[in-house]
């Protein structure tokens, strides 16, 4: 299953949104969507940093395919162009096609750690219960949503959504999240102990050494790290 | 090499660096265009005497070789000023028509680099429409052969260079007097004490009589600048100076890289601004003034210097990737085979002492125990040492593979050869006290490019003040870095070993800010034809 | 706008191919799965941390109600996902560079797909097709893919580290061993700030949006 590469897996999702008005203002259920995603950009952290495990998401709304009018490669484009006579209906027909979607879609796509056992279910439960009201806030306007209340049924819902992956390319790796922030804040500790222990006699490198990881816990995943969505030193 | 270019066409410091042709004295002059149709008038007139980049070592050319040289450059506001059609202004990039100082949160001119603090000249530069920089005029002076070999002869031909650069000043002043309802000369450019001068000189530094290749901080500069395709007279220097292939070999880079209406390397003609007559064999300068904090780099390279195993002069090195004197590293990593290499330098040709000086690769220094990955010269043209990964042995980097015999990527240079800069820097200033950084000295540089964005501010920014291509997170690069701009995060950077050897690899940490940026801005550099139409205010993109 | 979110960056790019040759596509990125020499221009660029590519067959658009319109679509689409780190000029420029085969070999059977050279055409051919992502979440927006493997190697490295210390070890031969830390991690050093700025867009942004603007109050960044 292309959804997932090692312990990491793509999660596609696209939920159509209904087509229509906010009651009472003029403002589509689609356009709506996207302003309370703009609304999340406001907050101190993404709600997102809450759901356990996710390494990188985005949410947009699809408005609609792009129809292709750019010019092409040079190579023969179609059938007719290998024909030495071309009439004007043919090539007409030989335009890329006008494409239309017929309902605007809510985009969610979620890299995270799901284990060996690919555990979808585990992570959208979890995502349930840390962020059902803001779930709420964005899928309220989508077709099918209104049968979600729960955790299961949220999952249900989703998996109804999702698309199957053809690539998963994991350029940096599947460790679980809190393994790749614990290793983050190691790395930039370890940097600058070096840096000032550099040249000291054996027996205080040693000692301070000793210190530094009594200090930053290496095995310690609760101990010191960075929070998830962390932007800035404190 | 079969592309010919057009020499006459486009102008000599885009060809050449003529500090490498025999004139060592530099001056440069900011105007202000008044009046747009005398503004073109004075134009024209300057145009007569622009230098070309003909081959001066044919017959004719030869007689051509100026005693001084004078070049032209504009920026947005200048070509604006001057009646650009909005159709052209509009098809020239966002940042040459935003200019440098706009730039400053991409390029890291921040906190003593930020333009509040540059020359008057410069930081008065888009403030109102009479202190706007519009043209920047460059002028060399040529200094002959001496007459006789010792300190005397040297002596005498320097005053020569110093006198033709005069020469070319005062017909300067002339031509602008004679059109001085169209054009004004701006002055604020500082000199030694703080005294404020009508142009800014640069000068080859000359030791023991002696003209140098040598910048402030002692370091020879300007050796490897990239070699394109189509100019006569670098048909020899090719190695180590054009693109990277496939087994080792050298090949010129695609022209289009550094001038507009000749292909590119990626096969396509640079975009340009519209008519082409406009924009062909043209190109856009980046003009800088860098002042070199020489006590500083003294203490911060004597501290380190103390503390780093292999010596101060090693230390050195290690932050250039050359020897002072310009031995490369990757070719003499210690002082035994540095000075083999120089030995056998003083023998060679002058051809051949180029080659010498820029042909290699990081191929056997992959892992930078060499030369390393924070050095000047690794990170301004990692050559085609980004095409890497972590080895099998410990804090190792190997080339990446994906057959036997087949990098990862197109070509070992990909990541590199759209990133080149031609570079034209000489000092500027003296330096009397080497423990202070009081003064204005330093390196005017002008890095001419076909995209600012995609070469010069991208080599700024992704190599020079971050580094992440160089697996070095932020860590800058250790001469150029605006380190610790914000008093709160200062630098390191590490200096690699041989991770099969018992080295300890060394941190050279707290680099102090070795470089401040004191003016400049972005100028497009028109051929002669572009300059002559412009002069007759004929551009129609129509 | 949030395409940025710190290091990384949020490309979706969303193109059509004709539904009879979808299979083809399917077909290479079968082939690179298997074949993971195809990807390794791709592992040696190193700015991304995850990029996904799902074909949508055109029939295949969720449906999820009776009162949701059925699509009517004459082609299948494929949408791409990438977090890379850098500009967008930065991350296509330096995929065009490197591995324009690579390029050409997933995209090329896409309707009126430009090819990856020259770069103008590709430029304008993403920028097309490209949609915007107004809420975009990265765990670590200090790190960049570089940094999230380095540091694996740093944490690693330092656990193996100390289950090879042992009471009696002396304090010299304890040094040796720590310099042999310090060459093992040599390319593991370097520390991590905030992103340069990505472009001045984006930096207007940033500072005009309240969560991201903290990061810049830094006077390293003042407008």
């Amino acid at each position: 299953m292309a959804n997932v590469s090692g312990n990491a897996y793509a999660l596609t999702v696209l939920s159509p949104i209904k087509e229509g008005l906010v009651a009472g203002k003029e403002i589509a259920y689609a356009d709506a969507v996207r302003d309370r995603l703009y609304d999340w950009n406001e907050l101190d952290n993404s709600p997102m940093a809450k759901v356990p495990q996710t390494y990188l998401c985005r949410y947009f709304v699809l408005d609609d395919v792009y129809v292709q009018s750019l010019p092409s490669g040079s190579y023969p484009d179609n059938r007719y162009d290998w024909s030495p006579y071309i009439t004007d209906g043919k090539r007409r027909g030989s335009l890329p096609a006008e494409d239309r979607l017929q309902s605007r879609y809510l985009v969610f796509s979620s890299n995270f750690h799901a284990g060996p056992n690919a555990d979808l279910d585990g992570y959208l439960h979890n995502m349930w219960d840390a962020i059902s009201d803001d779930i709420r806030e964005v899928w309220g306007y989508c077709y099918g949503f209104d049968r979600v209340s729960s955790a299961a049924t949220f999952a249900a819902y989703i998996k109804k959504c999702q698309l199957e992956t053809t690539l998963f390319f994991v350029g940096s790796n599947d460790d679980p999240l809190p393994e790749q922030l614990k290793a983050l804040f190691l790395k930039q500790e370890f940097a600058r102990f070096a840096a000032t222990n550099q040249g000291l006699p054996a027996a205080e490198l040693r000692k301070n050494y000793n210190e530094f990881i009594t200090r930053v816990a290496p095995e310690d995943l609760n101990g010191p790290s960075w929070s998830p969505g962390q932007y800035k030193f404190d | 090499m079969n592309k010919k270019l057009e020499l006459a066409d486009i102008q000599g410091n885009v060809l050449r660096a003529y500090g490498r042709f025999g004139y060592p004295a530099a001056r440069y002059v900011c105007l202000n265009v008044k009046n747009e149709i005398r503004g073109r008038d004075f134009i024209a007139a300057v145009t007569e005497r622009v230098t070309t980049a003909i081959d001066w070592s044919t017959e004719d050319g030869k007689k051509l070789k100026p005693n001084w040289t004078a070049n032209i450059a504009f920026s947005y506001q200048g070509l604006r000023k001057l009646g650009l059609p909005r159709a052209s202004l509009v098809e020239f990039s966002p940042e040459f028509s935003q200019g440098m100082k706009a730039r400053k949160d991409i390029l890291g001119d921040q906190g003593p680099s930020a333009p509040e603090n540059w020359d008057p000249v410069w930081e008065r530069n888009g403030k109102d429409f009479e202190s706007n920089v519009h043209i920047l005029i460059t002028l060399n002076g040529l200094m002959p052969a001496p007459v006789t070999e010792d300190a005397n002869g040297m002596q005498e031909a320097r005053e020569a260079s110093l006198e033709h650069r005069e020469q070319a000043y005062e017909w300067l002043l002339e031509v602008v007097k004679e059109h001085d309802d169209g054009v004004a000369v701006l002055g604020g450019h500082c000199g030694a004490n703080g005294e404020k001068f009508d142009y800014q000189d640069a000068d080859v530094l000359f030791e023991d009589g002696m003209p140098t290749a040598k910048e402030h901080f002692g370091y020879h500069d300007g050796i490897s600048d990239p070699v394109i395709e189509g100019v006569p007279y670098d048909e020899g220097r090719v190695e180590g100076r054009g693109k990277l292939l496939e087994g080792g070999k050298w090949a010129p880079l695609a022209t289009g890289e550094f001038l507009f209406g000749h292909i590119d390397e990626a096969h396509e003609y640079p975009p340009a601004p519209r008519p082409i007559l406009l924009s062909r064999n043209g190109t856009y300068m980046v003009f800088r003034k860098l002042h070199e904090n020489v006590g500083t780099f003294n203490a911060f390279l004597s501290e380190h210097g103390k503390k780093y195993p292999g010596g101060e002069e090693l230390l050195a090195a290690k932050f250039v990737g050359r020897w002072k004197d310009g031995t490369p590293l990757v070719l003499a990593p210690n002082e035994e085979k540095r000075k083999a290499f120089q030995d056998k330098l003083k023998e060679a040709s002058l051809e051949e002492q180029e080659r010498m000086l820029s042909d290699f690769s990081y191929e056997d220094d992959m892992s930078g125990a060499k030369c390393p990955f924070s050095a000047h010269m690794r990170r301004i043209n990692p050559r085609g040492s980004l095409e890497q990964v972590a080895g099998e042995v410990p804090g190792s980097m190997i080339r990446s593979m994906k057959g036997e015999n087949e990098g990862a990527f197109d070509t070992p240079g990909a990541l590199a050869n759209r990133r080149r800069i031609m570079r034209r820097g000489l000092p500027y200033g003296t330096v009397s006290d080497r423990t202070s950084d009081k003064g204005n000295h330093g390196i005017v540089i002008m890095m001419l490019n076909a995209n600012i964005n995609r070469e010069f501010e991208f080599v700024q920014q992704q190599w020079i003040n971050y580094g992440n291509d160089f697996k070095a997170a932020n860590d800058k690069e250790i001469l150029l870095g605006n380190h610790n701009i914000d008093g709160k995060s200062p630098s390191k950077a590490v200096i690699q070993v041989d991770p099969e050897s018992d080295d300890v690899p060394y941190i050279v940490s707290d680099i102090p800010l070795l470089v401040e940026t004191r003016g400049g801005d972005y100028f497009f550099v028109p051929s002669m034809t572009a300059l002559r139409l412009i002069a007759r205010g004929v551009i129609d993109p129509t | 706008m949030s395409n940025v979110a710190g290091k990384a960056y949020a490309m979706n790019v969303i193109t059509p191919v004709r539904w009879y040759t979808a299979w083809l596509n399917k077909l290479y990125f079968w082939a690179a799965v298997k074949f993971p020499s195809t990807l390794s221009g791709l592992v040696t660029l190193s700015l991304i941390h995850y990029a996904r590519w799902t074909i949508i067959g055109r029939k295949s658009f969720p449906h999820l109600d009776h009162r949701q319109p059925k699509e009517t679509l004459k082609y299948s689409y494929m949408l791409f996902f990438s977090n890379f780190n850098g500009s967008w000029e930065q991350y296509v420029d330096s995929f065009t560079f490197a591995i324009p085969s690579g390029l050409d070999l997933f995209w090329k059977w896409n309707v009126r797909y430009s090819k990856s050279v020259p770069l103008t055409p590709f430029h304008d051919y993403i920028q097309y097709n490209q949609i915007e992502t107004p809420h975009y979440y990265n765990a670590y927006p200090l790190a960049s893919s570089n940094d999230v493997k380095s540091a694996a190697n740093v944490r690693a490295t330092l656990l193996a580290f100390e289950r090879a210390a042992s009471q009696d070890e002396s304090d010299e031969a304890f040094q040796k061993r720590y310099h042999g830390l310090l060459r093992a991690l040599q390319h593991d050093l370097g520390e991590m700030h905030p992103t340069p700025i990505v472009t001045m867009a984006a930096n207007q942004v940033e500072k005009r949006t309240q969560w991201q603007s903290r990061v810049f109050e830094a006077p390293n960044a003042q407008s």
